[in-house]
């Protein structure tokens, strides 16, 4: 769709009332932005009307959750507005606030939300002339991308061809080498049990169709057999770690590469301890996802990763005792293409390829279960008081919690793509957050597996990128 | 269901001109929950607040919603009067339709419905307030001051001499700080020594003060009240009770090293005393300095190479194994005093600092004029001990000039410049000096006069500008300039430099740390408010005082540490402290323990908690806010993915039915 489709589009969809005011709600600070606005009124500078606020203690108390609630609630503007670098009453709420909302910035744009509705800007408490101006700028920036668009994509669209993914994959293991590998993986698992460096082992065991596995909890060394290695072990063991951990002291995890950045980042949040863990790193196949190999396959050696305690290739078993913090996940991704190109398009056509993909979804919350680093006890979908995502399978809700889920593991996330692969609606969740990865990457730097480092949105430096802080 | 009340002020015409009172106190009525609405011309006289209170009875009200100014201005107020008539004054909110819209909005329409959806929002949120109590926390009765320049001492004295315990920490050997290298002080003249040594012998004997010197702050964990604070004793290998200060040790010691004190103008030995006023009068013995070897072993000394001092102690008072000693105090209040330092930088060097020893700072020529300094108060040329003729002043080296230094003015060097030239007029009456300054900043009392005195009086050369060039010709330093008052190039045959440098904090962000107190872009300690609450941090219990927080001469410095030590005894002079109750609160049963709100804790308020079960063993760790600690600032909250965690008097809930009534209302714009 050419830009002047989607211009038309739009006006037959409905044109804007000519009196039409948008409604914008501002979230500000209490220190700085609120005070400012006092300020303002103290010296009679007269600004658009369209704005409502809302008094907060901090930036840092402001959350995407209540952006989404009040556009949701039919606001056509959001401006949030607090302390300049430095000032914060709390002395660095506001520069934690400031990635937050960069890379909840970086999503909205991404799914097609007009950034002409987004706003953020620094005003302090002596800058009344300051908050004047930027209430104005964003009323007349409001007012020119009009009405919030309905969340429910136009019947009859055409839908957007993505580019094809490539990517030569991990090295070839043919049947003999695989063999060699799973008597490999099958020795080490029954030595670590024998030895006792661990209680059970998490592996992948034959499932009921060819290439296909389900996980393991393997305790005795004759079970070890059991173990099975190639293009069918999907499923990221790092998530069965936890419960396993409430029997055994110590636990033994198979895993691929791309299953160790959730292991690491579980370590990172508390919800592992290392010295409870055995990783056993082996060499990878690629996995298959129905006639070819997974997208994220595509771009990845598959050799195991330093942060293994034992490390299964064809070769033989190895201990390991590389450095955690100088390993870092692969950079390049057979995705990038498809996220450049979809943003390329004007944000109108993403709007619509994001709802329609959005308006698909079920609310199974597959994705949650499957994801490793989803360990809240209660989602805060399932909250009700207050209910910041709607329950119920319509458009609105089904944004908010994509969008939330998304937020929630930004930084976070480490590319193994199980939601995306059990998602029964075939929702994109892969390239959301690989989006966002990637954006935490570009502005604070890489996602590491190091499990010592501080995740980048609890983190924060002074000379964080703020370019589109007004 | 809530009885809500909801009052909107005329505030005169100031809200009545725009807003159409009446329309708004109409539409109020069918806000849900609402059973009382009235306006009144001035809600915030006595008879406004009496309405307030009287309805909050008559009708039994259990909320109140007052639609007036800011609640930067009134909130206290009619708080204070919800409380008066018995309602918690947290269940009392304000809508902002003064400075946020009549005074802002000057269509009556536009202005109105706004200020409508405002009173709406805060019905919604009130509603979900909740009643809050102040948080109550104990007070230590015992202060800490860091640093013990004459800062710390006025700080530790004020509160000592008003009966209050306090621990005064200084790491160097003496206390006195730069105070006591100066020779005389601007702009009265007096002793800069005869003022300060009385203090410190008044510190050395106050029985409320106990003395830690020699040593330095290890951690400091807590909050307001009740911190905890651990200092390390550093070794000095002389113990201090039996010292007499007889000096027989130096006299032998066979290891010279630049004496400190003196800005290394004079040399003292390995083992010292760093100027003869020092306070304790105890030697202290340098370890890097001392000829006995330390290797392999991090305190103490491994092999003695020489036994001199030892020998000739006769109080046997040398203690070669004398181990760091670490001390732990609980403390109320800390006062921050820790100073300045010299910050000779790139256009100290571009002036020759450090390649020609003629060229010296305003520290060293401070204590070149000082009758307890090297040279006993004569001046003369470094280089080759004669009196000079010509001396050559710079002002404002390094400082206002953000590409090479600092961008800020110390606000010093103007006048102890002019003290200087003056001083050396005196001492060596054919002399002539010369001053390179960019202008005078005499703000002082009696300081624009001390300047035209150095003028007038002693004829100092004052020359606008900055010189271009210094250049060591024949024995001398030829500083080339231009007079940019006049247009002239200057050219000065100089026999000495003294460079006025920047001033920079002491310390380098390490105590800040320690004490988890901001700093501004320069290093300097930041106060809660510039003018409102100057010697405050933002982090309650601790305050400044002197050059830690900004450049500043004695007299400033020492007002502000009055000043702190004031503030510190405001709250030592209470049993219990009171704090603000917005505090954020955990679900310990939904907690999963990521501690991610830990990470981003800005106060280091949240604590893990282990939770415990029937046989007493722990089976989870969650976050649990210390609501003492916890400045209300809701970091966390958000942090949460959860949600677990919620703020007090910023509830979720609070907000989420705000947003609501902001949205669902739209149609009242577009009436």
């Amino acid at each position: 769709m050419t830009e002047a489709n989607v211009t038309a589009a739009k006006s037959e969809a409905g044109a804007v009332p000519e009196n039409w005011k948008p409604h914008i709600v501002a979230l500000v600070c209490n220190w700085c932005s609120y005070a400012g606005a006092d300020m303002a009124g103290t010296t009679r500078r007269e600004y658009p009307a369209n704005v409502r606020m809302m008094r907060f203690p901090c930036t840092g108390r402001m959350s995407p959750l209540m952006i989404l609630r009040a556009f949701e609630q039919g606001a056509d503007g959001v401006l949030v507005s607090g302390c300049h670098p430095g000032d914060c009453h709390y002395v660095q709420g506001n520069l934690v606030a400031r990635r937050r909302f960069t890379i909840f910035r970086s999503l909205m744009d991404f799914i097609g939300v007009d950034l002409k509705r987004l706003h953020f800007a620094w005003v302090s408490a002596a800058e009344g002339h300051k908050w004047a101006k930027v209430v104005s700028e964003v009323t007349t920036s409001v007012q020119e991308a009009g009405p919030l668009p309905s969340f429910e994509h136009p019947e009859g669209w055409g839908g957007i061809d993505l580019p094809e993914m490539t990517g030569s994959g991990p090295q070839e293991l043919d049947e003999q080498r695989l063999d060699a590998i799973r008597a490999n993986l099958r020795k080490a698992a029954s030595e670590v049990l024998t030895t006792e460096r661990a209680g059970v082992v998490i592996g992948y065991g034959s499932g009921s169709l060819p290439d296909q596995t389900h996980p393991v909890l393997i305790t005795k060394t004759a079970e070890c057999e059991k173990l099975e290695w190639g293009q069918g072990c999907r499923n990221n063991l790092g998530a069965y770690v936890g419960s396993a951990l409430e029997k055994h002291e110590r636990v033994a995890v198979v895993a691929k590469t791309c299953d160790l950045g959730a292991i690491s980042g579980l370590i990172r949040e508390g919800q592992l301890r290392r010295d409870q863990l055995l990783v056993i790193g082996v060499q990878c196949p690629g996995v298959r996802d129905g006639s070819g190999l997974a997208t994220k396959c595509l771009s990845c050696s598959g050799d195991p990763h330093p942060i293994c305690d034992l490390v299964v290739t064809v070769e033989g078993v190895q201990e390991s005792c590389e450095d955690p913090s100088a390993a870092a996940l692969d950079t390049p991704d057979a995705r990038d293409e498809q996220i450049a190109y979809l943003e390329s398009l004007p944000h109108e056509e993403r709007w619509q390829y994001w709802q329609r993909q959005f308006g698909r979804c079920l609310r199974c919350y597959a994705c949650r279960a499957a994801c490793p680093l989803c360990y809240c006890s209660t989602c805060i979908t399932d909250k009700h008081r207050p209910q910041w995502v709607p329950t119920s399978i319509d458009h609105p809700g089904n944004s908010t919690w994509n969008i939330i889920r998304a937020v929630h593991l930004a930084g976070r996330c480490t590319g193994c793509d199980e939601c995306a692969r059990v998602c029964p609606a075939d929702i994109r969740l892969d390239l959301i957050n690989r989006k966002l990865s990637l954006e935490v990457e570009r502005q604070y730097g890489k996602i590491g597996l190091d499990p010592e480092e501080k995740s980048a949105l609890v983190d924060f430096r002074m000379e964080d990128s703020e370019e589109f802080i007004l | 269901m809530s009885r809500v009340g909801v009052f909107v002020c005329h505030c005169g015409e100031n809200i009545a001109r725009n807003v159409k009172v009446q329309e708004v106190v109409e539409s109020s009525r069918d806000i849900p929950g609402t059973v009382v609405t009235a306006d009144y011309p001035y809600l915030c006289s006595a008879p406004g607040q009496q309405m307030v209170i009287d309805a909050i009875e008559e009708h039994d009200l259990d909320r109140v919603v007052v639609a007036a100014c800011s609640p930067q201005l009134h909130e206290p107020t009619f708080r204070a009067a919800a409380a008066q008539a018995g309602l918690n004054p947290h269940l009392c909110e304000m809508a902002n339709i003064r400075e946020h819209c009549s005074w802002v909005h000057r269509d009556a329409e536009q202005a109105s419905a706004k200020a409508y959806q405002t009173v709406v929002a805060a019905v919604e949120r009130v509603k979900r307030s909740r009643p809050l109590d102040p948080i109550e926390v104990p007070v230590t009765k015992r202060a800490l001051v860091i640093g013990a320049g004459v800062a710390g001492i006025r700080s530790a004295l004020d509160m000592a001499n008003a009966g209050h315990s306090v621990v005064l920490v200084e790491r160097q050997p003496s206390i006195g700080g730069n105070m006591s290298r100066l020779s005389e002080t601007f702009p009265t003249l007096d002793c800069s020594q005869c003022i300060l040594t009385p203090l410190m012998v008044q510190v050395s004997r106050h029985p409320n003060i106990e003395l830690l010197t020699y040593s330095e702050i290890e951690e400091v964990s807590g909050y307001v009240g009740n911190f905890k604070v651990r200092i390390r004793r550093k070794p000095s290998f002389v113990v201090a009770e039996d010292c007499t200060a007889c000096g027989d040790c130096a006299e032998v010691c066979p290891q010279p090293s630049g004496n400190e004190f003196d800005m290394a103008l004079s040399s003292r030995k390995a083992i010292y005393i760093p100027f003869p006023q020092a306070v304790p009068s105890v030697y202290t013995l340098d370890p890097d300095r001392c000829l006995n070897s330390k290797l392999d072993s991090p305190t103490g000394f491994r092999v003695l190479a020489c036994v001199k001092c030892d020998e000739v102690c006769k109080p046997q008072c040398i203690d070669f194994d004398m181990q760091p000693e670490f001390i732990e105090r609980e403390v109320g209040v800390i006062v921050a005093a820790t100073g300045f330092d010299m910050k000779l930088g790139q256009q100290a060097a571009e002036c020759g600092y450090g390649k020609h020893v003629d060229v010296m700072d305003g520290l060293e020529f401070e204590r070149m004029l000082s009758a307890s300094g090297p040279t006993e108060g004569e001046v003369r040329r470094p280089s080759d001990g004669k009196t000079p003729k010509d001396v050559v002043f710079i002002q404002c080296v390094g400082s206002r000039n953000p590409e090479h230094g600092v961008s800020y003015c110390s606000r010093i060097c103007c006048m102890y410049t002019a003290k200087h030239a003056l001083l050396l007029r005196h001492k060596v009456p054919e002399s002539r000096a010369y001053i390179f300054y960019m202008d005078i900043r005499a703000g002082g009392k009696g300081y624009e006069e001390f300047v035209h005195r150095a003028m007038e009086e002693e004829r100092v050369m004052y020359i606008r500008g900055r010189p271009s060039q210094i250049i060591e010709e024949e024995g001398k330093l030829k500083v080339l300039g231009v007079d940019t008052l006049s247009g002239r190039t200057v050219e000065i045959d100089a026999d000495m430099v003294v460079l006025a440098a920047a001033m920079e904090p002491a310390d380098h962000g390490e105590i800040a740390g320690k004490l988890r107190i901001a700093a501004d872009t320069d290093g300097f300690f930041k106060e809660a408010h510039p003018k409102l609450r100057p010697v405050e941090t933002l982090t309650a219990g601790i305050f400044l005082a002197g050059t830690a927080q900004a450049p500043k001469d004695i007299p400033d410095t020492v007002s502000q540490a009055s000043a702190a030590a004031s503030k510190g005894m405001e709250m030592l002079s209470k049993d219990f402290l009171e704090r603000d109750p917005s505090t954020a609160h955990v679900d310990e049963s939904a907690c999963a323990g990521c501690f991610e709100c830990l990470a981003v804790c800005p106060y280091g308020a949240i604590e893990r908690k282990q939770l415990l079960d029937a046989q007493g063993e722990v089976f989870r760790e969650v976050a649990a806010p210390n609501p003492a600690m916890c400045e209300g600032c809701g970091l966390c909250t958000v942090t949460c993915r959860g949600g677990y965690i919620d703020l007090e008097g910023y509830t979720d809930e609070q907000v989420f039915a705000q947003l609501g009534a902001l949205g669902a209302l739209r149609e009242v714009i577009e009436r």
